[in-house]
Formats: C-alpha cells, sequence, structure tokens
C-alpha cells in the first residue's frame, strides 16, 4: 500500500525543517498560484516544484503527481474554452480569450494543488500535528483530528482497492474500459466501505482514549520544534513567489 | 458459576450485564467472577458468545466508550469502572483491540511508542529508557525506526503490545491478537506475554480461539456462552468437558479428546486429562504397557492416499510463474503446480510468504509477470478476471469485502445474476442456498456476526458450482462450529468435482480436510505432496514456520516409541482404536 500522502523518508534540509515552517512555504506557493495572472509565472511555479521534488529526492513521486493533477486541469481547460465565449474564434468553439483564461486555469489548479500534497510527503503527520499544537496554538484535538483524517486516506483507498478486487473475482465488471461503467459499478461498493470506516475510525478513537488522549497539553509532546534560521530559508523562497505572484 | 471473591482480586465482576444500545439482548448477563494478581487468564467462547463484549467492560470501554445498559459491578484493581473514567482505568490497564490496524494512532514505530507516554505525562527524561525497554521486551528493537505500514502482521501485533506494554500497566487485555497470525507468530506473541507475565507480574487476559496455545500458556480459562461464563478453571479442569464444549461451539485440543476418549473407555484414570503431545505420548505409552517399541503391528493406510493420482486433467496449472507489485520485490519466483478437479490443495508457510499473491494470481485480479496460469484451458493474461470468474469463486479472509447487497438472499442471487442467471432462478437457487446454510434469507448481512457473514459470503461462492474454489484462510476467527459448517461445504464442493485451493494457518483443518499441501516460502514451492508426510518432515515445518497437527506428531511418536500400529494415525478417533486395539 504506498499512495502520494506517505512520507517520504530523506535526509535533506526540507526534510529536517521545521513542519511549520514547510507549512508556512506550501502556503505562500498556493497564494502566489492564486494571485499570478501570467501562464510564464504559473509554469514557473510549477517548474519550482518539480525542482523541489528533485532536491528531496521525490522525483518519480512529483511527476505521478504532476502527471495526475495535469489530467484534470486538462479537463478543466476543456471546459473553460467552452464556457468563454467572449474573443475572436481560433478553433471550433475555442476563441482566443477562452484558450488563455483556459490555460490559466490549468496551470492555476496544478500550481495551486501540489504544494500542500508535496508539503504532507516530506513531513511526518505526528510532526505536523506537534508542531502545530507547539508553535500555533492549535487545539491538539483538532490537530489529531486532521492528520488521523490525512493517514486515513490511504488506508481507505487501499480498503477501496481490496473491494473491488473482490468484487471483480465474483463477476463484476471492474475490469471494463468503459470508465462511466465502472463508475457506475462502484456506487453499491460505497455501503461496505463506509460501514468498514466508522468501524475503524470508532476504534481509532478508543485507541486514543484509552492511550490518555484527553490528558494531552501543549507541552506533552516529546519531541520539540523551535524555529531556527534555516526555517527562514524554508520560508524565503514562498515568499519571493508571492511578491512575483503579485507583480505577474 | 458463583465465586468467593478476595480483597486482592485486580479484576472482579459482580453480576455484571450489558445490552448494546437498541438491542433487547444483553451481549453479556450476570457475570461473576475475579483474576487474581499476576495471574494469565485464557477467554473462549464461540461467535456471539459476549467476549469481546468482555474485553470491553475490563478495559472501561463499557460502560464508557459503547452505550447500552449496564448493570453490576466492575472492579479494576478495586476501583469501580463506573465511577471512574476511561482514562483512569486505562492508567492501570492496557487494552490491545482486536483491529490491529485501527489500534495504531501514529504511522511510525517511534510515534506510536510515544504517544501513550506523553500524554500520560511520563517525565521526558524517563520516555527513552520506557520505549527501548517495552521495544527491547517484544524483541522489536530494531523496529524503532520503521513505518508502521512496512510491518508484518506479527510486527505490528508486537508493536500494539510494547506500546501498551511502556505505559508499565498491571494489567493486559488482548482481544484476539493473533487471529491473522500464522503458527509461528501466533506462538511469538504468547511467548512475549508469558514473559511480561512472568518477569513484569503483568496481568494477562487474552481472548483466544487457538486452544492448544491456550492450554500451553494459561493457568486458568474462562468458556463464555451466550454472554454467561459457562467453564472457569484450569485448562484441565476446563477442557475435561471436550463434548460439552463442542456442544456450545468450542473446539478442545486433539490430545485432550484422545484422553478423553481414553477415559470413557475406562483406559485413562479421572486425572489422566492430557494438553499436550508429550502428555498424551507418556499416557499411552503407559497405558500400552510401557514405552518399548512393539514390533509387528500392521501401518495403517493414510488419509489423502485415495487422492493422489486421480488422472484427471489439470484444471489449473501453474508453469514458472513470477510476479512483482510495481516498484517491489520478487514476491513469486518461479512456482508451478497443476491441480486436478475433486483436489483440495492446502496452501501454508509463513506470513509474507507469498501464499494470498499466489491466489489472487490464480482467480485472474493478479496477471503473472513471466510464466503462464491457465484454468480449464484459459490463460488469464488473455482473459478478463470476469470472465475467468466464470470458472472460479474466490472466498475471501474478510468477508466484508465481498458483502454489498440488502438482504442475504439478494447477496447470494447477486452471484448468480453476475454469471447472466435470470432473476427468477437466480432467487430461488439463491433461497435453497441459503435454506441449506441456515441463513436467515431477509436479514442485512451487516447486521449479522462476523461468523454468519463469512457463511454468507461462501454461500454467495458455492451457489455457482465453480470449477475452481479458491479460499483465503476461510476459518480464521470462526468457532468451531461455524468451522465446521464452512468446511463441509468446501468438502462437499470437492466432492462433486470442484479443485479447491486453501490457504490456511490451521494445521488441524489442513490435516482433516486436505488431499494435497504445498508449502510455500519466500515466494518458492519448497514441498508439494501429502499433508501427513510433509507434517512428518521436522526441517521443512520449521522452514515453514507451521506446526504439524497434534494427532499426527503424537502418532509419529507413538509409533517410534509404542507400536508401528500408530503409524499415519491423524484422526483422534484412529490413534484411540489403535490404542485400544495394543490393550484389547
Amino acid at each position: 500500500m504506498s499512495s502520494v500522502l506517505d512520507y517520504s523518508e530523506g535526509h535533506t534540509s526540507l526534510h529536517r525543517a521545521n513542519p511549520v515552517a514547510k507549512l508556512a512555504l506550501a502556503i505562500c506557493v498556493c497564494l502566489a498560484a492564486f494571485l499570478s495572472q501570467s501562464p510564464l509565472m504559473l509554469l514557473g511555479i510549477i517548474a519550482f516544484l518539480v525542482a523541489t521534488g528533485v532536491y528531496a529526492g521525490m522525483l518519480r513521486r512529483t511527476l505521478a503527481l504532476l502527471a495526475g493533477f495535469s489530467l484534470l486541469a486538462l479537463l478543466m481547460f476543456v471546459v473553460q474554452t467552452a464556457l468563454v465565449r467572449q474573443g475572436t474564434p481560433l478553433l471550433l468553439w475555442v476563441t482566443d480569450v477562452g484558450l488563455q483564461t483556459g490555460l490559466r486555469v490549468a496551470l492555476r489548479l496544478v500550481a495551486f494543488a501540489m504544494p500542500l500534497v508535496m508539503m504532507l510527503s516530506l513531513t511526518r503527520l505526528t510532526d505536523l500535528a506537534n508542531a502545530s499544537v507547539e508553535l500555533l496554538h492549535v487545539p491538539y484535538r483538532y490537530a489529531f483530528t486532521i492528520t488521523t483524517a490525512l493517514r486515513f486516506v490511504p488506508i481507505f483507498s487501499d480498503q477501496m482497492s481490496k473491494i473491488v478486487e473482490a468484487q471483480t473475482a465474483r463477476g463484476v465488471e471492474f475490469d471494463t474500459p468503459n470508465p462511466l461503467r465502472k463508475l457506475h459499478l462502484m456506487l453499491p461498493l460505497a455501503a461496505p466501505l463506509l460501514i468498514s470506516s466508522v468501524a475503524r475510525a470508532d476504534a481509532t478513537a478508543l485507541a486514543a482514549e484509552e492511550r490518555g488522549f484527553y490528558l494531552r497539553r501543549r507541552s506533552s509532546s516529546y519531541k520539540r520544534y523551535p524555529l531556527v534560521a534555516t526555517d527562514a530559508l524554508c520560508v524565503l523562497p514562498g515568499l519571493v513567489l508571492v511578491v512575483l505572484g503579485i507583480l505577474f | 458459576m458463583p465465586e468467593a471473591f478476595s480483597d486482592d482480586a485486580l479484576i472482579s465482576l459482580e453480576r455484571v450485564s450489558f445490552s448494546y444500545e437498541g438491542q433487547p439482548r444483553p451481549a453479556v448477563r450476570d457475570l461473576n467472577f475475579q483474576v487474581g494478581r499476576g495471574e494469565f487468564l485464557g477467554v473462549i467462547g464461540p461467535s456471539g458468545s459476549g467476549k469481546t463484549t468482555l474485553a470491553s467492560i475490563l478495559s472501561g470501554a463499557i460502560p464508557h466508550h459503547y452505550a447500552g445498559e449496564f448493570c453490576g459491578v466492575a472492579r479494576v484493581m478495586g476501583t469501580d469502572s463506573c465511577e471512574v473514567g476511561l482514562t483512569d482505568i486505562s492508567r492501570r490497564l492496557g487494552s490491545v483491540l482486536q483491529d490491529i490496524d485501527a489500534q495504531m494512532v501514529a504511522s511510525n514505530v517511534e510515534d506510536e511508542m510515544l504517544y501513550g507516554l506523553e500524554n500520560f505525562g511520563v517525565p521526558h527524561e524517563v520516555i527513552p529508557s520506557r520505549v527501548s525497554g517495552a521495544l527491547r521486551a517484544c524483541g522489536i528493537e530494531e523496529l524503532a525506526r520503521r513505518e508502521i505500514a512496512t510491518l508484518s502482521g506479527g510486527q505490528k501485533q508486537k508493536l500494539a503490545i510494547a506500546a501498551i506494554l511502556a505505559l508499565r500497566p498491571s494489567i493486559m487485555v488482548l482481544d484476539e491478537p493473533t487471529a491473522a497470525l500464522d503458527p509461528a507468530s501466533s506462538r511469538m506473541v504468547f511467548e512475549t506475554l508469558r514473559k511480561l507475565n512472568a518477569e513484569e507480574g503483568i496481568t494477562v487476559v487474552i481472548i483466544e480461539q487457538k486452544v492448544a496455545l491456550l492450554c500451553e500458556f494459561c493457568q486458568r480459562v474462562a468458556v463464555m456462552d451466550e454472554g454467561r461464563l459457562a467453564f472457569l478453571g484450569s485448562p484441565r479442569e476446563v477442557f475435561s468437558h471436550s463434548r460439552e464444549l463442542r456442544e456450545l461451539g468450542v473446539d478442545s485440543p486433539r490430545v485432550t479428546r484422545i484422553s478423553n476418549q481414553l477415559q470413557a473407555l475406562g483406559l485413562a484414570g479421572a486425572a489422566d486429562i492430557c494438553l499436550s503431545v508429550d502428555e498424551a505420548e507418556e499416557l499411552i505409552s503407559r497405558i500400552a504397557g510401557g514405552s518399548r517399541v512393539r514390533e509387528g503391528g500392521e501401518a495403517r493406510p493414510t488419509p489423502g492416499e485415495a487422492c493422489l493420482g486421480s488422472g484427471g486433467a489439470p484444471l489449473l496449472l501453474l508453469e514458472d510463474v513470477r510476479f512483482s507489485y510495481p516498484g517491489g520485490e520478487e514476491v513469486l519466483k518461479g512456482l508451478s503446480l497443476e491441480l486436478a478437479p475433486g483436489e483440495l490443495l492446502a496452501v501454508v508457510g509463513e506470513n509474507g510468504a507469498g501464499k494470498t499473491t499466489a491466489t489472487k494470481l490464480m482467480n485472474g485480479i493478479l496477471k503473472p509477470s513471466s510464466g503462464t496460469v491457465t484454468i480449464a484451458g484459459l490463460d488469464t493474461r488473455r482473459a478478463r478476471t470476469s470472465e475467468i470468474a466464470r470458472r472460479v469463486s474466490t472466498l475471501f479472509q474478510d468477508p466484508d469485502r465481498q458483502i454489498c447487497k440488502e438482504s442475504v438472499v439478494e447477496e447470494v442471487a447477486f452471484s448468480l445474476r453476475l454469471l447472466g442467471v435470470g432473476e427468477t432462478e437466480a432467487l430461488s437457487r439463491a433461497r435453497d442456498t441459503v435454506e441449506h446454510f441456515g441463513l436467515p434469507a431477509c436479514a442485512a448481512p451487516f447486521s449479522l456476526g462476523r461468523g454468519q457473514r463469512q457463511i454468507v459470503a461462501l454461500a454467495s461462492v458455492v451457489v455457482t458450482n465453480p470449477q475452481l474454489l479458491i479460499l483465503d484462510e476461510p476459518t480464521s476467527g470462526l468457532d468451531y462450529r461455524e468451522c465446521m459448517v464452512v468446511m463441509e461445504a468446501v468438502e462437499a464442493a470437492r466432492e462433486q468435482g470442484c479443485a479447491v485451493v486453501m490457504v490456511c494457518h490451521d494445521m488441524e483443518v489442513v490435516s482433516d480436510f486436505a488431499t494435497r499441501m504445498l508449502v510455500v516460502d519466500d515466494g518458492r514451492a519448497v514441498a508439494d505432496g501429502l499433508p501427513h508426510e510433509l507434517f512428518a518432515d521436522e526441517a521443512l515445518m520449521r522452514r515453514a514456520r507451521v506446526a504439524a497437527p497434534q494427532v499426527l506428531e503424537l502418532s509419529r511418536r507413538l509409533s517410534a516409541s509404542v507400536s508401528r500400529a500408530f503409524e499415519g494415525a491423524s484422526e483422534v478417533s484412529d490413534v484411540v482404536s489403535v490404542t485400544k486395539g495394543l490393550v484389547g
């Protein structure tokens, strides 16, 4: 079982950086993508993200992420070109304004979605929860709930693929090449997934409570998460991108 | 069973009953017993007898986590569990849940170990020694830096125990901790617990279905039946009632059944209750007149021989099959086998040996990286899985992955409809099958107990009359009665010419039902032959981390030490009748 949300082992300064600094960097990159209007600037942000992936030793995962979001972006591009009717027609239904808008929306989607997922690949969820509690004063129960929900994503995804496997072995045509038919076949499987997911979430809540969940305080964490000078260096590129995003 | 209460009991239950919210019948009723300091208590019982509810009461999850009506008094170290919170109970009592993955609250070993220590305010300067001490006690120090997702089932189980142990509880309550483990890993978990019990003085309460382990490790055994305590006493006392236990749906160790039958024949005394192969060997040697080897006894015909060389064309053919998951190491490294109609092939080996991967190649869910898998002439690489499903049915270990309909009869009929059977005929055949298994036709499958859901999944599988039936741990988590229902249905399918492949960690089931056994180790078939012959190969059993069934081990020893007439005896009745013959 592996997913894009799994921690990617490594010893780079990005791995070692304070989780809050990494979170700030990711938010800055998202903000820059939101502010930027130029497709070139958006492409620059995406290039920065790929370079970060290379530095962190997770190029393959970064490219897989880029490919996944690019498919979604392509869909958004087509929808935008169909919706925008202003400007000069270029080809079929596509106008020049529609083309520019579609391109911008598609690139923004990729540049906006990648940073947070990459941050999660470079940060252990427990460290993120503990650092958020210590430095941002986030109440522990919220930090635990959010990080546990994120931890459950690959677990439930694995559960779903096992359910699909079992149904395929029964003869349900999940191996059909028709994606709409596949989606239609998957709908009835929501019930078993939901039932097992609720049971597991409840058992985890019980296990946490039995290990003192309600006693936890801000100072409980054995590990400490002080912000140091290198953390400022980690956030700096993000701030630069925000400024560039405002300018372009 | 009323019991005199002592003041130094760590746990005491007085007239405890509990009904879950919305349930008309109590899950447990009128429980009266106590657990003394330093005790190792095993709890066994059929499915739905209230074992997990008992564990929840002991851990304080009832009444603090699960809603319902609680009556009576449950005391943990003298404190009424209703008068303190769950957190306070957890300071003294550590609980390991049935679903080990749900127990994990972190994604790596170190954070999992730290979690409880941090929360309970253990001084930070002593945390490292607590963590390393607990990991060492469980024999998993080398895993400290690992991600939990990369651990095996046995390693996760030990981690769950270590995380609780680091909190230094006085009591540990474990709910079926070895359900998904191979025999060697199950024994390792029990050995770890015995060490903690003996060296750290931790009181252990363990719910378990593996009777041989309970007999070997527990000081007392409690048997639950329909929410009540049916028996409580030393393993010797409890398992002397093997006939009553079987009526409840609880199996006894095979050697205990042998000694009980010898008692009934007047060949053994009331005190001669055997719990291990050593004890049974000693008893039978004594009954048969000493431990000298008797010559002249005739070796018995061995089971399964009649099935060998059935001569039919192979239904399933694997030729030098190799398989790797994307980005992973090779899991299967050149597996070859042939399976004819009417054969029941048991696939055994340790967790992670590649057994489940092999079954997924047999039903077409996975395609081989190289080599070929052919089912009734159909190459799985060229056929779609849904097409293969017309010939092959699979019963998965977790029935909840298979169930997706609103009623039992619809669930069973769905399997037929997938094969193109018309609505009316599918429902009619489904009703017959549901009736055959004694299942409630209109009930929602998810409202049934775990064992019943497994039987629903089985009914959905056998209703299609497959040519090849694949079973992945079909008896895991089932009680004795349910186990027999499942295996009798499998046997009936086999007798009708269905070829069966069964991955199984229960060697008694393998010995009783398999006509052939394949031992898999590190992705390779290391042995393929008659079960009783392979079980006799001690080196092979060690390599596969498998223990031979008690009766076969006993008959092997007796044939060497008492008489050759014991050779090949594979059932309780065989050993008893040979012993009777030698005496008479």
